[in-house]
């Protein structure tokens, strides 16, 4: 971890590793591939129902850093543990949203189907329930009987969000969400994940390289370096939820935590070269 | 060869494509009938028509033709039933693949009909041993295509099942087995046309009398009437494109969702 440069105001440090209510953590998580290191020694917290965000620039390790969490990859060095218990497999109550959405939705099963995917085991009364909840969620209502190929980039995104939330995870880890729908979707998706994720009270780990993304979205930042990557700085961001587009995005306090992430990414021992 | 670029409307395809048929018959007739072509046993295509109205009330040809119907759609159901099966299991599982791919290699090659003498050795005259020689030459596109199809399931579909929680065996089941069902059906359309050619072959071969192979037979062993034999022929074509378009409906319909499979 390196210093804050910020003087004045600073932006706070996260709470050290003894606070109790880490949903997540991880412990000198490494992975290489090869003799290429992809991730060097991440440790971090990811605390209980709170919206926390790792942003770091591309290919810095995020989307494998969430396979690890997720238990769909090993890491070749330190431990992950998920409500204290260490992951083996894929966790019991988790959902991930893939950064490739087009490609996780089933292209065999109508916007319904796929959203009832994960919820099979349950009752038909209750699983109809649910998968009508979620998509209303989402605003897809009336868009039950599309395939999802017929869909626009982000009525599809809104669908894999739909058949997550479905699941009634109590950890939703989302890589890249919204990083190829245009301004306006991405600033409706937002504050879609903010005021499910209060409705549920549910624990959310998104990944992004949108650093506005990142302070508008978390309780958390975790800044990692350019690879191979370590935790540069967690931040806890404390502007005021209800959020919103204009308000907090005008806020000084945003701009400020956004320019100490900006200077963070773009210091030198971290920097990516171009 | 240039492409067409404009599809045409289903109408003016249909209209085209008899105005073909029926000029390439006309050219021919004239050819015959001018003399500028004179081989023995070449057929008049006028004569082959009639031949076929002959066909139609006669009973024995009517069941040759089910025999044959019954004898391709019960090899084409076993290739479907092995083939899908192993194909599936052996792309779904390592092991499976490097253990069989050689045995699959090897039999592939071999030519079907040339089975079918030991298969009647074996079990006897009947429909049997002649839908197992369809069979076997069917199995092989059908294999291939599920193999490849459960190999080819995307990656990023796999994994979201995966963190659902769901074991290998659900994935296979809910996701790689579905995934590749349209390669599979694709199999099974190209192993439907060999099945009918390698059917009526193994009735000439092996077959004891049935079928429409048989039909051809004893009309050819008398002689009497080549324009019969022509005709039956005409009609087992015409009962090949007739499966086809079905088949194609069919994948158009129930497989209409692989437009939406990631390339
Ligand atoms: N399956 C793999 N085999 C080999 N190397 C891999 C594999 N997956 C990832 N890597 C390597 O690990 C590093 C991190 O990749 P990763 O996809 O996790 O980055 P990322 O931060 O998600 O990037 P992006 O922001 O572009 O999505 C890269 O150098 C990449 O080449
Ligand atoms: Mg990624």
């Amino acid at each position: 971890m390196t210093e804050t440069r910020v003087t004045e105001n600073p932006v706070p440090r996260a709470a050290s590793p003894a606070a109790g209510s880490a949903e997540l953590l991880l412990d000198g998580v490494s992975r290489s591939y090869g003799d290429n290191l992809a991730v060097r020694s991440i440790s971090a917290e990811v605390p209980a129902s709170k919206i926390s965000v790792i942003v770091g620039p591309s290919g810095c390790g995020k989307s494998t850093l969430l396979r690890i969490i997720s238990g769909l990859d090993e890491p070749t060095a330190g431990r992950v543990e998920f409500e204290g218990v260490p992951v083996k497999g894929v966790p019991e109550g988790l959902a991930m949203v893939f950064q490739d959405y087009s490609r996780s939705l089933f292209p065999w099963m109508r916007v319904d189907k796929n959203v009832a995917f994960p919820i099979k085991h349950l009752p038909a009364k209750e699983r109809a329930e649910r998968v009508r909840f979620a998509i209303e969620e989402v605003g897809l209502s009336g868009k039950e009987k599309l395939y999802p190929w017929q869909m626009s980039g982000g009525m599809q995104q809104r669908v894999a969000i739909a058949r997550a939330l479905a699941s009634h995870p109590k950890l939703l880890l989302m890589d890249e969400p919204y990083a190829s729908v245009d301004a306006q979707t991405r600033a409706d998706l937002e504050d879609l994940l903010m005021r499910i994720q209060s409705e549920l009270g549910i624990t959310v780990l998104v990944v992004t390289h949108d650093i506005d993304e990142s302070v508008y979205l978390a309780d958390r930042i975790i800044v990692l370096s350019a690879p191979p990557s370590v935790v540069a700085e967690v931040i806890d961001v404390d502007l005021p939820r209800p959020r919103d587009h204009i308000a907090t995005k005008t806020d000084p306090r945003f701009v400020e935590i956004r320019g100490h992430v900006t200077r963070l990414l773009r210091s030198k021992e971290h920097a990516t070269p171009v | 060869m240039k492409l067409l670029h404009e599809p045409l409307s289903g109408r003016s395809q249909a209209v085209l494509g008899v105005v073909g048929v029926i000029g390439t018959a006309a050219v021919w007739e004239g050819l015959i009938r001018s003399g500028l072509l004179d081989v023995a046993g070449l057929p008049l295509p006028s004569g082959v028509i009639s031949g076929v109205g002959d066909l139609l009330p006669d009973e024995t040809f009517w069941d040759a033709v089910l025999f044959t119907l019954g004898e391709w759609m019960l090899g084409l159901a076993i290739a479907t039933g092995v083939g899908v099966l192993l194909g599936g299991l052996m792309g779904a599982f390592r092991s499976l693949f490097v253990a069989f791919e050689w045995p699959v290699e090897a039999f592939r090659v071999l030519p079907s009909v040339a089975v079918g003498p030991i298969l009647v050795l074996l079990i006897g005259q009947g429909m049997l041993p002649l839908a197992l020689t369809v069979a076997l030459s069917c199995i092989w596109p059908i294999l291939l295509n599920t193999m490849y199809g459960v190999r080819g399931t995307d990656t990023t579909a796999v994994m979201t099942a995966k963190t659902f929680g769901n074991s290998d065996l659900a994935v296979l089941r809910k996701v790689k087995i579905p995934s590749a069902l349209p390669f599979a059906f694709t199999g099974v359309r190209i192993a439907a046309s060999i099945g009918l050619l390698v059917a009526v072959s193994a009735e000439l071969l092996i077959g004891g009398g049935d079928g429409i192979g048989g039909y051809i037979l004893t009309n050819t062993a008398n002689a009497t009437d080549l324009d019969l034999v022509y005709a039956a022929t005409l009609v087992a074509g015409v009962l090949g494109v007739a499966v086809n378009l079905a088949m194609a409906k069919v994948d158009d319909v129930v497989f209409g969702w692989k437009k939406g499979l990631a390339q």
